[in-house]
Protein backbone atom coordinates (compact mmCIF):
# COMPACT_ATOMS: atom_id res chain seq x y z
CA UNK A 1 0.00 0.00 0.00
CA UNK A 2 1.02 3.65 -0.94
CA UNK A 3 1.32 5.08 2.11
CA UNK A 4 1.61 8.70 0.53
CA UNK A 5 -1.52 8.42 -1.37
CA UNK A 6 -3.50 7.62 2.06
CA UNK A 7 -2.27 10.22 3.48
CA UNK A 8 -3.09 12.73 1.06
CA UNK A 9 -6.31 11.10 0.43
CA UNK A 10 -7.11 11.76 4.25
CA UNK A 11 -5.94 15.46 4.01
CA UNK A 12 -7.91 16.08 0.84
CA UNK A 13 -11.10 13.91 2.17
CA UNK A 14 -10.64 16.66 5.04
CA UNK A 15 -10.66 19.76 3.13
CA UNK A 16 -13.56 18.56 1.18
CA UNK A 17 -15.23 18.34 4.27
CA UNK A 18 -16.84 14.33 3.34
CA UNK A 19 -15.42 12.73 6.47
CA UNK A 20 -17.21 11.02 9.57
CA UNK A 21 -16.92 12.21 12.73
CA UNK A 22 -13.84 9.59 13.60
CA UNK A 23 -11.88 10.40 10.98
CA UNK A 24 -12.17 14.00 11.16
CA UNK A 25 -11.02 14.32 14.60
CA UNK A 26 -8.06 12.11 13.44
CA UNK A 27 -7.32 13.91 10.67
CA UNK A 28 -7.68 17.35 12.29
CA UNK A 29 -4.95 16.16 15.21
CA UNK A 30 -2.56 15.20 12.05
CA UNK A 31 -2.64 18.79 10.44
CA UNK A 32 -1.89 20.29 14.06
CA UNK A 33 0.81 18.04 14.17
CA UNK A 34 2.35 17.43 11.30
CA UNK A 35 3.57 20.59 9.49
CA UNK A 36 3.91 19.09 6.48
CA UNK A 37 0.12 18.04 6.21
CA UNK A 38 -0.94 21.10 7.16
CA UNK A 39 1.10 22.47 4.26
CA UNK A 40 -0.81 20.49 2.00
CA UNK A 41 -4.13 20.70 3.48
CA UNK A 42 -3.99 24.77 3.49
CA UNK A 43 -2.95 24.61 -0.22
CA UNK A 44 -5.57 22.22 -1.32
CA UNK A 45 -8.28 24.64 0.38
CA UNK A 46 -7.02 27.08 -1.88
CA UNK A 47 -7.01 24.89 -4.95
CA UNK A 48 -11.04 24.15 -3.83
CA UNK A 49 -11.12 28.18 -3.15
CA UNK A 50 -10.33 28.43 -6.32
CA UNK A 51 -12.80 25.48 -7.57
CA UNK A 52 -15.24 28.16 -6.09
CA UNK A 53 -14.48 31.24 -7.76
CA UNK A 54 -14.58 29.70 -11.58
CA UNK A 55 -17.26 27.75 -10.50
CA UNK A 56 -20.90 28.21 -12.80
CA UNK A 57 -23.53 30.15 -11.66
CA UNK A 58 -26.63 29.53 -10.76
CA UNK A 59 -29.13 32.64 -9.55
CA UNK A 60 -30.73 31.77 -6.27
CA UNK A 61 -34.25 32.87 -6.98
CA UNK A 62 -35.84 34.94 -4.37
CA UNK A 63 -31.99 35.51 -2.14
CA UNK A 64 -31.25 39.26 -1.69
CA UNK A 65 -28.35 40.49 -0.54
CA UNK A 66 -30.40 42.44 2.00
CA UNK A 67 -31.80 39.14 2.82
CA UNK A 68 -28.58 38.14 4.42
CA UNK A 69 -27.52 41.61 6.13
CA UNK A 70 -31.04 41.38 8.11
CA UNK A 71 -30.89 37.34 8.90
CA UNK A 72 -28.74 36.73 12.29
CA UNK A 73 -27.21 33.59 12.84
CA UNK A 74 -23.86 34.17 14.60
CA UNK A 75 -22.73 31.60 16.89
CA UNK A 76 -19.63 32.21 19.66
CA UNK A 77 -16.77 30.86 18.11
CA UNK A 78 -14.44 28.54 20.24
CA UNK A 79 -11.52 28.88 18.09
CA UNK A 80 -10.05 25.22 18.90
CA UNK A 81 -6.54 25.21 18.98
CA UNK A 82 -6.07 21.08 20.02
CA UNK A 83 -8.82 18.99 19.35
CA UNK A 84 -7.16 15.99 21.32
CA UNK A 85 -7.66 17.77 24.94
CA UNK A 86 -11.13 19.98 23.65
CA UNK A 87 -12.24 16.20 23.06
CA UNK A 88 -10.92 14.09 25.85
CA UNK A 89 -9.60 16.38 28.09
CA UNK A 90 -6.71 15.72 30.13
CA UNK A 91 -5.10 12.42 28.83
CA UNK A 92 -3.88 11.33 32.54
CA UNK A 93 -7.39 11.32 33.98
CA UNK A 94 -8.79 9.22 31.85
CA UNK A 95 -10.36 5.72 32.20
CA UNK A 96 -7.65 4.01 31.02
CA UNK A 97 -8.75 0.07 30.06
CA UNK A 98 -5.11 -2.22 30.79
CA UNK A 99 -4.92 -5.12 27.63
CA UNK A 100 -2.05 -6.09 29.49
CA UNK A 101 0.57 -5.28 30.93
CA UNK A 102 2.32 -1.62 29.75
CA UNK A 103 0.02 -1.43 26.83
CA UNK A 104 -3.92 0.28 27.47
CA UNK A 105 -6.54 1.54 25.54
CA UNK A 106 -9.49 4.05 25.36
CA UNK A 107 -12.30 3.32 23.29
CA UNK A 108 -13.82 7.35 22.36
CA UNK A 109 -17.36 6.79 22.47
CA UNK A 110 -18.38 8.55 19.06
CA UNK A 111 -21.52 7.73 17.31
CA UNK A 112 -19.33 6.76 13.12
CA UNK A 113 -19.03 3.65 11.71
CA UNK A 114 -15.10 3.94 12.13
CA UNK A 115 -13.74 3.16 15.27
CA UNK A 116 -11.56 6.13 17.47
CA UNK A 117 -9.16 4.38 20.28
CA UNK A 118 -6.23 6.13 22.54
CA UNK A 119 -3.04 3.61 22.72
CA UNK A 120 -0.82 4.32 25.31
CA UNK A 121 2.37 1.76 25.84
CA UNK A 122 5.00 1.98 28.42
CA UNK A 123 8.81 2.59 27.14
CA UNK A 124 10.15 -0.43 25.60
CA UNK A 125 6.65 -2.54 25.44
CA UNK A 126 6.01 -4.44 22.27
CA UNK A 127 3.09 -5.17 20.61
CA UNK A 128 3.18 -9.25 19.32
CA UNK A 129 3.51 -9.87 15.75
CA UNK A 130 -0.03 -9.02 13.93
CA UNK A 131 -2.09 -8.47 11.42
CA UNK A 132 -5.53 -6.37 10.92
CA UNK A 133 -8.70 -6.94 9.58
CA UNK A 134 -9.80 -3.47 8.40
CA UNK A 135 -7.59 -0.66 7.13
CA UNK A 136 -5.97 0.60 10.73
CA UNK A 137 -4.46 4.49 10.91
CA UNK A 138 -2.22 5.13 13.75
CA UNK A 139 -1.23 8.73 14.65
CA UNK A 140 1.79 9.64 16.55
CA UNK A 141 0.68 11.98 19.78
CA UNK A 142 3.31 11.57 22.06
CA UNK A 143 6.44 9.79 22.38
CA UNK A 144 7.70 7.14 19.38
CA UNK A 145 7.70 3.54 18.11
CA UNK A 146 9.05 1.50 15.75
CA UNK A 147 8.44 -1.61 13.51
CA UNK A 148 10.03 -3.33 10.91
CA UNK A 149 8.97 -0.66 8.41
CA UNK A 150 10.56 2.50 10.47
CA UNK A 151 10.42 4.72 13.69
CA UNK A 152 7.49 6.55 13.85
CA UNK A 153 7.57 9.78 16.38
CA UNK A 154 4.86 13.09 17.23
CA UNK A 155 2.50 14.35 14.10
CA UNK A 156 4.01 10.78 12.25
CA UNK A 157 1.14 8.62 10.71
CA UNK A 158 1.22 4.63 9.96
CA UNK A 159 -1.49 3.13 7.94
CA UNK A 160 -1.85 -0.93 8.24
CA UNK A 161 -3.89 -3.06 6.16
CA UNK A 162 -4.57 -6.77 5.72
CA UNK A 163 -1.07 -6.84 4.27
CA UNK A 164 0.57 -5.76 6.68
CA UNK A 165 2.45 -7.73 9.86
CA UNK A 166 4.30 -5.81 12.02
CA UNK A 167 5.43 -6.19 15.92
CA UNK A 168 5.58 -2.53 16.73
CA UNK A 169 7.89 -1.43 19.84
CA UNK A 170 7.35 1.88 22.09
CA UNK A 171 10.48 3.93 22.58
CA UNK A 172 12.71 2.65 25.51
CA UNK A 173 12.91 6.38 26.36
CA UNK A 174 9.51 7.85 26.65
CA UNK A 175 7.22 4.89 25.56
CA UNK A 176 3.94 6.57 23.56
CA UNK A 177 0.52 7.79 22.85
CA UNK A 178 -1.01 6.65 19.81
CA UNK A 179 -4.60 7.41 18.15
CA UNK A 180 -5.99 5.19 16.31
CA UNK A 181 -8.59 5.22 13.66
CA UNK A 182 -9.90 0.94 12.62
CA UNK A 183 -12.54 0.98 9.68
CA UNK A 184 -15.15 -1.85 9.69
CA UNK A 185 -15.36 -4.28 7.19
CA UNK A 186 -15.99 -2.96 4.23
CA UNK A 187 -19.88 -3.17 2.25
CA UNK A 188 -20.02 -4.05 -0.83
CA UNK A 189 -22.83 -2.81 -3.48
CA UNK A 190 -23.63 -3.99 -6.97
CA UNK A 191 -24.32 -7.23 -8.79
CA UNK A 192 -22.90 -9.68 -6.15
CA UNK A 193 -23.34 -7.41 -3.21
CA UNK A 194 -25.59 -9.68 -1.03
CA UNK A 195 -23.21 -12.62 -1.83
CA UNK A 196 -20.08 -10.75 -0.36
CA UNK A 197 -21.85 -8.86 2.53
CA UNK A 198 -23.38 -12.45 3.62
CA UNK A 199 -19.60 -14.26 3.39
CA UNK A 200 -18.10 -10.80 5.36
CA UNK A 201 -20.80 -11.61 7.78
CA UNK A 202 -20.07 -14.94 8.00
CA UNK A 203 -16.11 -14.69 8.21
CA UNK A 204 -16.60 -12.04 11.27
CA UNK A 205 -19.10 -14.56 12.98
CA UNK A 206 -16.03 -17.35 12.60
CA UNK A 207 -13.43 -14.32 13.76
CA UNK A 208 -15.54 -12.90 16.74
CA UNK A 209 -15.53 -16.41 18.18
CA UNK B 1 -10.64 38.62 -12.38
CA UNK B 2 -12.69 40.51 -10.13
CA UNK B 3 -10.69 39.21 -7.10
CA UNK B 4 -8.99 42.60 -6.24
CA UNK B 5 -11.90 44.62 -6.19
CA UNK B 6 -14.08 42.41 -3.79
CA UNK B 7 -10.84 42.53 -1.62
CA UNK B 8 -11.41 46.14 -1.39
CA UNK B 9 -15.11 44.92 -1.25
CA UNK B 10 -14.29 43.28 1.91
CA UNK B 11 -11.76 45.91 3.37
CA UNK B 12 -15.05 48.55 3.11
CA UNK B 13 -17.23 45.94 5.13
CA UNK B 14 -14.91 45.28 7.62
CA UNK B 15 -14.13 49.37 8.26
CA UNK B 16 -17.33 50.78 7.31
CA UNK B 17 -19.95 47.99 7.33
CA UNK B 18 -20.63 49.16 3.88
CA UNK B 19 -23.60 47.56 2.49
CA UNK B 20 -22.88 48.72 -1.23
CA UNK B 21 -19.41 46.82 -0.77
CA UNK B 22 -21.12 43.53 0.83
CA UNK B 23 -23.70 43.66 -2.26
CA UNK B 24 -21.04 43.32 -4.55
CA UNK B 25 -19.54 40.48 -2.73
CA UNK B 26 -23.15 38.93 -2.76
CA UNK B 27 -23.41 39.13 -6.31
CA UNK B 28 -20.31 37.59 -7.24
CA UNK B 29 -20.26 34.43 -4.85
CA UNK B 30 -24.18 34.15 -4.40
CA UNK B 31 -24.79 32.13 -7.57
CA UNK B 32 -21.50 30.38 -7.35
CA UNK B 33 -22.29 28.80 -3.84
CA UNK B 34 -25.85 27.83 -4.66
CA UNK B 35 -24.18 26.13 -7.35
CA UNK B 36 -21.60 24.36 -4.83
CA UNK B 37 -24.92 23.13 -2.77
CA UNK B 38 -26.95 21.95 -5.74
CA UNK B 39 -23.66 20.08 -7.33
CA UNK B 40 -22.92 18.54 -3.55
CA UNK B 41 -26.57 16.81 -4.20
CA UNK B 42 -28.92 19.43 -2.40
CA UNK B 43 -32.36 20.58 -3.61
CA UNK B 44 -32.66 23.88 -4.60
CA UNK B 45 -34.92 25.61 -1.89
CA UNK B 46 -31.90 23.93 0.50
CA UNK B 47 -29.21 25.37 -1.32
CA UNK B 48 -30.85 28.64 -1.29
CA UNK B 49 -30.86 28.63 2.40
CA UNK B 50 -27.89 27.80 3.01
CA UNK B 51 -26.60 30.00 0.49
CA UNK B 52 -28.23 32.91 2.41
CA UNK B 53 -26.87 31.01 5.75
CA UNK B 54 -22.66 31.52 4.49
CA UNK B 55 -23.45 35.26 2.94
CA UNK B 56 -24.74 36.40 6.13
CA UNK B 57 -21.92 34.66 7.88
CA UNK B 58 -19.50 36.53 5.70
CA UNK B 59 -21.34 39.62 6.61
CA UNK B 60 -21.72 39.18 10.43
CA UNK B 61 -17.98 37.73 11.08
CA UNK B 62 -16.46 39.50 8.09
CA UNK B 63 -13.64 40.54 11.53
CA UNK B 64 -12.56 36.97 11.24
CA UNK B 65 -11.31 37.54 7.57
CA UNK B 66 -7.88 38.04 6.97
CA UNK B 67 -6.30 38.73 3.70
CA UNK B 68 -2.85 38.05 4.17
CA UNK B 69 -3.67 34.77 5.97
CA UNK B 70 -6.01 33.28 3.22
CA UNK B 71 -7.56 34.27 -0.49
CA UNK B 72 -11.50 35.39 0.18
CA UNK B 73 -12.55 32.60 -1.76
CA UNK B 74 -10.67 30.62 0.08
CA UNK B 75 -12.19 31.76 3.08
CA UNK B 76 -15.75 31.39 1.95
CA UNK B 77 -15.13 28.28 0.78
CA UNK B 78 -14.64 27.05 4.50
CA UNK B 79 -17.74 28.85 5.27
CA UNK B 80 -19.76 27.08 2.41
CA UNK B 81 -18.17 23.49 2.97
CA UNK B 82 -18.72 23.80 7.03
CA UNK B 83 -22.24 24.16 6.20
CA UNK B 84 -22.41 21.48 3.56
CA UNK B 85 -21.02 19.50 6.94
CA UNK B 86 -23.43 20.63 9.29
CA UNK B 87 -26.92 20.20 6.68
CA UNK B 88 -25.63 16.44 6.28
CA UNK B 89 -24.98 15.85 9.69
CA UNK B 90 -28.76 17.14 10.33
CA UNK B 91 -30.53 14.80 7.46
CA UNK B 92 -28.30 11.58 8.62
CA UNK B 93 -29.52 11.26 12.11
CA UNK B 94 -32.74 11.80 13.63
CA UNK B 95 -31.66 13.05 16.78
CA UNK B 96 -29.39 15.31 15.67
CA UNK B 97 -28.75 17.21 18.91
CA UNK B 98 -26.58 14.63 19.90
CA UNK B 99 -23.36 16.68 20.12
CA UNK B 100 -21.14 15.84 16.80
CA UNK B 101 -17.44 16.95 17.40
CA UNK B 102 -17.27 17.93 14.05
CA UNK B 103 -19.57 20.97 14.77
CA UNK B 104 -15.92 22.32 16.96
CA UNK B 105 -13.65 20.67 14.67
CA UNK B 106 -14.65 22.66 11.47
CA UNK B 107 -15.94 25.60 12.96
CA UNK B 108 -13.63 28.74 13.19
CA UNK B 109 -10.66 26.55 12.53
CA UNK B 110 -7.73 29.22 11.38
CA UNK B 111 -8.07 28.82 7.41
CA UNK B 112 -4.38 28.83 6.16
CA UNK B 113 -1.19 28.09 7.95
CA UNK B 114 0.71 29.14 4.64
CA UNK B 115 0.52 32.97 3.68
CA UNK B 116 -1.45 33.76 0.74
CA UNK B 117 1.70 34.39 -1.80
CA UNK B 118 3.10 31.34 -0.87
CA UNK B 119 0.04 29.04 -1.86
CA UNK B 120 -0.84 31.32 -4.66
CA UNK B 121 2.72 30.05 -6.00
CA UNK B 122 1.85 26.49 -5.24
CA UNK B 123 -1.35 26.36 -7.02
CA UNK B 124 0.25 27.48 -9.75
CA UNK B 125 3.22 25.29 -9.72
CA UNK B 126 0.16 22.60 -9.60
CA UNK B 127 -1.65 24.01 -11.99
CA UNK B 128 0.85 23.89 -14.66
CA UNK B 129 1.66 20.37 -13.48
CA UNK B 130 -1.72 19.17 -14.15
CA UNK B 131 -3.70 18.81 -17.57
CA UNK B 132 -7.00 20.07 -18.23
CA UNK B 133 -8.90 16.71 -17.07
CA UNK B 134 -6.79 16.20 -14.18
CA UNK B 135 -7.94 19.52 -12.90
CA UNK B 136 -11.77 18.71 -13.58
CA UNK B 137 -11.51 15.66 -12.33
CA UNK B 138 -9.58 17.22 -9.01
CA UNK B 139 -12.93 19.65 -9.01
CA UNK B 140 -15.40 16.90 -9.75
CA UNK B 141 -14.28 14.67 -6.83
CA UNK B 142 -13.32 17.32 -3.97
CA UNK B 143 -15.11 20.08 -4.63
CA UNK B 144 -18.66 18.80 -5.86
CA UNK B 145 -17.86 15.24 -4.38
CA UNK B 146 -18.88 12.80 -6.81
CA UNK B 147 -17.73 8.99 -7.01
CA UNK B 148 -15.09 7.85 -9.05
CA UNK B 149 -17.74 5.99 -10.48
CA UNK B 150 -19.63 9.25 -11.65
CA UNK B 151 -16.54 11.07 -12.74
CA UNK B 152 -15.83 7.98 -15.44
CA UNK B 153 -19.38 7.86 -16.27
CA UNK B 154 -19.40 12.07 -16.81
CA UNK B 155 -16.14 11.95 -18.71
CA UNK B 156 -17.36 9.17 -20.93
CA UNK B 157 -13.95 7.28 -19.75
CA UNK B 158 -12.90 4.13 -18.08
CA UNK B 159 -13.05 3.91 -13.86
CA UNK B 160 -9.19 2.42 -13.86
CA UNK B 161 -8.29 5.64 -15.78
CA UNK B 162 -10.05 7.87 -13.23
CA UNK B 163 -9.09 6.57 -10.27
CA UNK B 164 -5.19 5.68 -11.49
CA UNK B 165 -5.39 9.53 -12.79
CA UNK B 166 -6.33 10.73 -8.93
CA UNK B 167 -4.37 8.02 -7.71
CA UNK B 168 -1.16 10.37 -9.59
CA UNK B 169 -2.41 13.48 -8.18
CA UNK B 170 -2.10 12.27 -4.59
CA UNK B 171 1.40 10.68 -5.11
CA UNK B 172 2.43 13.82 -6.50
CA UNK B 173 1.65 16.40 -4.06
CA UNK B 174 4.57 16.26 -1.66
CA UNK B 175 6.69 16.65 -4.82
CA UNK B 176 4.37 19.61 -6.32
CA UNK B 177 4.88 21.45 -3.06
CA UNK B 178 8.66 21.21 -3.02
Amino acid sequence: MNGTVVKNQLIFDFASGILGPAKSLFASTYLQLNTKASKIGSTFENMLGENLIDNENIQPKSLKYTDCIESKNSKPSSNIKDPITSFFGNLNNLKWKQVYKGFKEYTASIDDKDELKLIKMDPGVSVPLHSHGGKEYILVLEGSFCDEYGEYSKGDIQINDQKIKHTPIASRDTGCICLSITEKDVIFYGKYGSFLNLFTFIKSFFKSK
Amino acid sequence: MEKPNLDNSMRRIQKDRDEMAFSEIFDFFAPKVNAYFIQNGIKFESSEELTQEVLSTVWVKSNLYDSNKSALSTWIFTIARNKKIDFFRKISKIDFKEEDIREFLYQDREVSLIEENEAKKQIERINNELDEQQKIMIKMNFFENKSHKKIADELEIPLGTVKSRIRHILTKMQEFLR
